[in-house]
């Protein structure tokens, strides 16, 4: 690698391990303005070399801070990519040689035959000497940078489908995605929205106030209301931090509270999403990909006494499982949980769900 | 020196200094073989935290200031360097003794040419420093002579966090956040200056409203300015950057320089200062309150720590057996193992550590690769690298167990031992061959206990030694309180500035008279008056027999110690305790016992009252009323005979007055003078 992209690597580790750059669509920028630097500024020839560097930087990004699943997620899209530009110029160079042999569709993974078939087949096909790929390949990635810029005009567009007249909408935390949702449907419809104000973070009482100005009628409850009240909601609109390979959401804490109220009353729960933020991995316990904070909000550090005898934890996020979810809007659509697999495998390369180095 | 106007601009290079060397001796033997600010907190290296801290803060430049095993810092820096942001100088200087050794060193090689922020090499906090920075330049814009601004947190009096023996006093001004005055406080009050604070009083006409603060944790995060390191080469004798420079340039009418403060609230500060700083520290660590810098950030390049529920953090290279249990907040570091039926509570276990089956370990800090044989207990101790305890070992609480330190079998340590493996020359150690003691570290064993006089060239020998005691790992107050009593029922060091007062009156004379001769100034005396509680009453009681037991009646004139004399000197003195018409009966009252219990020899006890007398009413200090209503009270008819003898001797003058009442005479002087004579 060279030096001048070895150290932007460092820098962004140092900030991403030092905490000064969080949040997902933050994290997921950056990383992809990383990457096009590497792919660019970098000598490869060959396919393997170019994944090879590439998994070895993501790898480093995801060290610094494992929780934000974004940069993993990023990191997978470009390898993505460039299996796909390679794949793509494996086949016209084999078509233009022997064009009797075309039996064997190297395309997209796009039948449930090749998803089987081609985990196992190994990465021998890409160690051949690339053409001129390097600008197909950027261009792609580029392609992914315009998706990211365009994420939040996708998802709003289909406001108006998802939120009626009079409706009492209820949501918790502050996310963007779910800001401009709301603001959007608010052009043409009248309702009403109940924000949890979110504890110990406050963050829904910003949220209240931004849709407030925007001339939203809003309501802030505190998060022990949220069930009591849930009977009169409509629905219940969620933002995320990031939604797993089951379905199941890394979103702030208090979303599974409001999530299993809403399922004890049969409201459905919409979640609305970039599709950066749909990671590939399986949470093996309730507490991966968690966040936990300092105790100073939730217990002062002045007290002195109290805080050597009590143990305060102060997770950021809660894992809320897919059974609760029913629909997923993403940029390209709206999805059921059950959907969710047919969008990785059409985002990720099964090779690329961990970075060890390739053979 | 740059040109000027560089200096005021904020776009500058941040630059940072660290003091690497803590200049004291509370983590011996440790410290005797590897620095200060290498020891592993939470298993990285203390300095670590502070560099980071000081990357967040947006630090470009850092100079480290080391002494003691400067080759191991230096290493360590120059391998940081490589992963960090920032230009890291190590500057080695083996003379230097004490922070003002190093501002001296640092305005000698004019390294900084702008504001900097001025750190110890133990600081671990999360605080973001950009609000400061903020402040301090722009009151340095309307200021030149707010030189410093230091940084302090809130907590109170009995947090964990708080170093007991380094408490500190500030008056602050919350309105111009402006620090006035600065004291330090000792754990352990057992002179008189540590228990008093002395203040100028212009502070209270310059500041209307003030805080004097006992609930401050001072991190010793200061930012200062050019003019600091200067101000230290000028002043040669500071040493100490709180009790010396702060204090000093407070209580200068000269420089007239100001220090300013600010208070930080939600965020973490603290600083390893002793070993029971870094106990607490590390549990803050663990409970995460200095998040972002917590053991799961994996600070250190190449760490993999996990977070688990219960605040336990391990390594991926773990190897915990099965039916080992590992309690709450616990960190486990690479490729150690535990063993069967070990149970691990509040500690932490560094790199490729074996821990035996049945071993306890509690409140333990064991760094790396210790080797801890079956059934051992080790409670409430720091266990350094490469030490081996074998089987059946228990280490008490507050043990330091320094590198290579082995214990034999069976051994018990005793609470607050300090074991070392280096041989009784110290440093080089290749000469001088290890005496194992057997008695310490068992019949197998290598080691010896250290005791703290070697070496160790103490500056100020006067230091009670229980306030280093109060800084030792897990240090339990009730026991220091306990011994204190049984070693001496004089003054208990726990009692309230009340008790200066019960002192004053076992022995007023020596008290008083070492006051009131240092103090002819009334104003201090009333300072005196109103620090003490006490009234106007109790002081004419002290000050009085205070003058009075200057006067010696066989004196000569001349000598300096005749009543004369000495009246004519202090007597304008006793004149400020007394005001009104009943003050001045008391203090005729007081004059009268003073004398007679003062001197034993009515003869001299007479020598001295009646000029006594006299020279009150001479200057009006005792009017004309007060001395008749004296006279003709019980209280002054009653008493001991000297008392009663003493009052006859005021009878001449008496009549004297009733006489005068009616005719206002101009042969005063006269019939005095033979009064006088007469005696």
């Amino acid at each position: 690698m060279s030096k001048g992209t070895n150290d932007l690597v460092d820098n962004l580790v140092a900030k991403l391990k030092r905490r000064q750059l969080v949040g997902s669509s933050a994290v997921a920028q950056a990383t992809l303005k990383l990457l096009i630097v590497v792919i660019s500024k970098n000598n490869w020839s060959k396919a393997n070399d170019l994944l090879n560097l590439v998994r070895s930087v993501g790898q480093k990004l995801i060290e610094a801070n494992p929780t934000e699943l974004a940069i993993g997620n990023i990191v997978r899209r470009v390898l993505h990519v460039i299996r796909e530009e390679f794949r793509d110029a494996e086949a016209s160079s084999t078509s233009i040689e022997n064009s009797e042999f075309q039996s064997a569709p190297l395309t997209t993974s796009s039948s449930m035959y090749n998803l089987l078939s081609e985990t196992g087949s190994g990465d021998k096909e890409y160690a051949h000497a690339s053409s001129n790929l390097r600008s197909d390949i950027i261009q792609e990635v580029r392609d992914i940078r315009i998706e990211l810029d365009t994420i939040y005009e996708n998802i709003k567009n289909q406001a108006t489908n998802h939120i009626h007249s009079n409706e009492i909408i209820m949501t918790i935390g502050r996310s963007r995605t779910v800001e401009e949702f709301l603001k959007m449907a608010s052009n043409k419809r009248k309702f009403h929205v109940l924000v949890a104000e979110t504890a110990p973070s406050y963050l829904g009482q910003q949220m209240a106030l931004e849709l407030s100005n925007a001339g939203i009628e809003t309501t802030v409850i505190p998060d022990s209301a949220v069930f009591a009240v849930m009977s009169r909601v409509n629905k219940v609109i969620l933002g995320t931090h990031a939604v797993l390979a089951n379905g199941g959401l890394v979103a702030i804490s208090g979303t599974h509270m409001m999530a299993a109220a809403a399922k004890h009353h049969s409201i459905p729960v919409v979640v609305c999403t970039g599709l950066y933020k749909l990671s590939p991995l399986y949470p093996h316990d309730e507490d991966s990909f968690n966040v936990v904070m300092n105790p100073d909000a939730v217990l002062g550090f002045e007290e002195g006494e109290l805080m050597e005898k009590v143990t305060v934890t102060n997770p950021y996020y809660d894992y809320v499982s897919p059974n609760f979810v029913n629909l997923f809007i993403t940029n390209q659509g709206g999805h059921p949980p059950s959907y969710l697999y047919r969008l990785i495998v059409e985002n990720y390369d099964p090779n690329d769900h961990t970075f060890d180095p390739l053979a | 020196m740059p040109p000027k106007e560089k200096v005021e601009s904020t776009e500058q290079v941040l630059q940072a200094v660290i003091l690497a060397d803590s200049f004291d001796e509370r983590f011996q033997p440790i410290t005797l073989e590897t620095a200060r600010c290498l020891l592993p907190l939470c298993n990285v290296p203390l300095i670590s935290y502070t560099f980071e801290f000081l990357a967040v803060a947006g630090v470009q430049e850092v100079f480290v200031f080391c002494c003691s095993h400067s080759d191991k810092v230096k290493a360590f820096v120059k391998n940081y360097e490589k992963t960090s942001n920032m230009k890291i100088n190590t500057i080695v200087s083996q003379e230097l003794m004490s922070v003002g050794d190093a501002m001296r060193e640092l305005d000698a090689k004019q390294l900084i040419d702008t504001d900097f922020i001025l750190v110890t090499g133990d600081v671990v906090s999360n605080m973001k420093l950009d609000q400061v920075l903020e402040e301090h330049r722009a009151r340095r814009q309307a200021d030149k002579s707010a030189i410093m601004t230091m940084v302090l947190k809130k907590a109170s009096p009995q947090h964990r966090s708080r170093s007991v023996g380094d408490g500190s006093l500030f008056v602050l001004d919350q309105g111009s956040k402006e620090c006035l005055h600065y004291q330090p406080v000792k754990a352990f009050k057992s002179t008189r200056e540590d228990r008093r604070m002395t203040m100028n009083m212009e502070i209270f006409d310059k500041h209307p409203e003030v805080q004097i603060r006992n609930d401050l944790i001072d991190c010793q995060v200061d930012i200062c300015s050019v003019e600091v390191p200067a101000l230290f080469t000028e002043n040669f004798d500071y040493q100490d950057i709180r009790a010396d420079f702060v204090h000093g340039i407070l209580t200068s009418d000269l420089l007239g320089k100001t220090i300013h403060f600010h208070e930080v609230t939600d965020v973490y500060a603290a600083r390893v200062r002793s070993t029971q700083m870094y106990d607490a520290v590390s549990k803050d660590i663990i409970s995460r309150w200095t998040f972002p810098m917590v053991p799961d950030s994996n600070l250190q390049v190449g760490d993999c720590y996990e977070y688990r529920r219960g605040l336990v953090y391990k390594e991926k290279s773990v190897v915990l057996s099965r039916t080992c249990v590992v309690e709450e907040k616990v960190v486990i570091g690479a490729n150690t193992q535990i063993a069967e039926r070990a149970v691990l509570s509040n500690c932490v276990i560094g790199k490729n550590c074996i821990i035996g089956a049945n071993v306890k370990i509690d409140n333990a800090y064991i760094w790396d690769n210790v080797e801890i044989k079956d059934n051992c207990v080790v409670q409430h101790s720091i266990i350094a690298n490469n030490a081996v305890l074998e089987q059946g070992v228990t280490i008490n609480k507050g043990c330091l167990i320094s590198f290579k330190v082995t214990v034999g079998a069976n051994t018990t340590v005793p609470a607050y031992s300090r074991l070392t493996a280096l041989a009784e020359g110290e440093e080089d150690d290749s000469d001088a061959e290890l005496i194992s003691d057997p008695a310490v570290v068992g019949a197998t064993g290598r080691g010896r206990s250290f005791t703290e006089a070697e070496g160790s060239d103490d500056e100020d020998e006067e230091e009670d030694p229980k306030n280093k005691q109060v800084n030792m790992l897990a240090f339990d107050m009730s026991e220091l309180l306990l011994a204190a009593r049984e070693q001496e029922n004089s003054a208990s060091d726990f009692e309230s500035e009340a008790s200066d007062l019960e002192e004053d009156q076992i022995s007023p004379e020596e008290e008083l008279d070492r006051e009131v001769a240092a103090t002819l100034d009334p104003l201090e005396l009333n300072t005196l008056r109103m620090a003490t509680f006490s009234n106007f009453l109790e002081m004419r009681k002290r000050v009085i027999p205070g003058v009075l037991k200057h006067i010696d009646p066989v004196a000569k004139p001349g000598s300096g110690k005749t009543a004369k004399e000495i009246l004519s000197r202090w007597g304008p003195l006793v004149g400020k305790m007394i005001h009104d018409v009943d003050d001045q009966i008391d203090g005729a009252h007081v004059l009268h016992r003073a004398c007679a219990s003062l001197f034993q020899d009515v003869a001299q006890a007479q020598k001295v009252f009646a000029p006594a007398l006299r020279y009150f009413y001479d200057e009006d200090i005792l009017e004309e009323d007060a001395i008749l209503e004296w006279y003709h009270s019980k209280r002054s008819q009653q008493g001991t005979d000297t008392e009663k003898k003493l009052r006859e001797v005021a009878t001449p003058m008496i009549q004297y007055l009733e006489q005068s009442d009616s005719d206002e005479s101009d042969e005063d002087d006269d019939e005095e003078e033979d009064d006088e004579d007469s005696e």
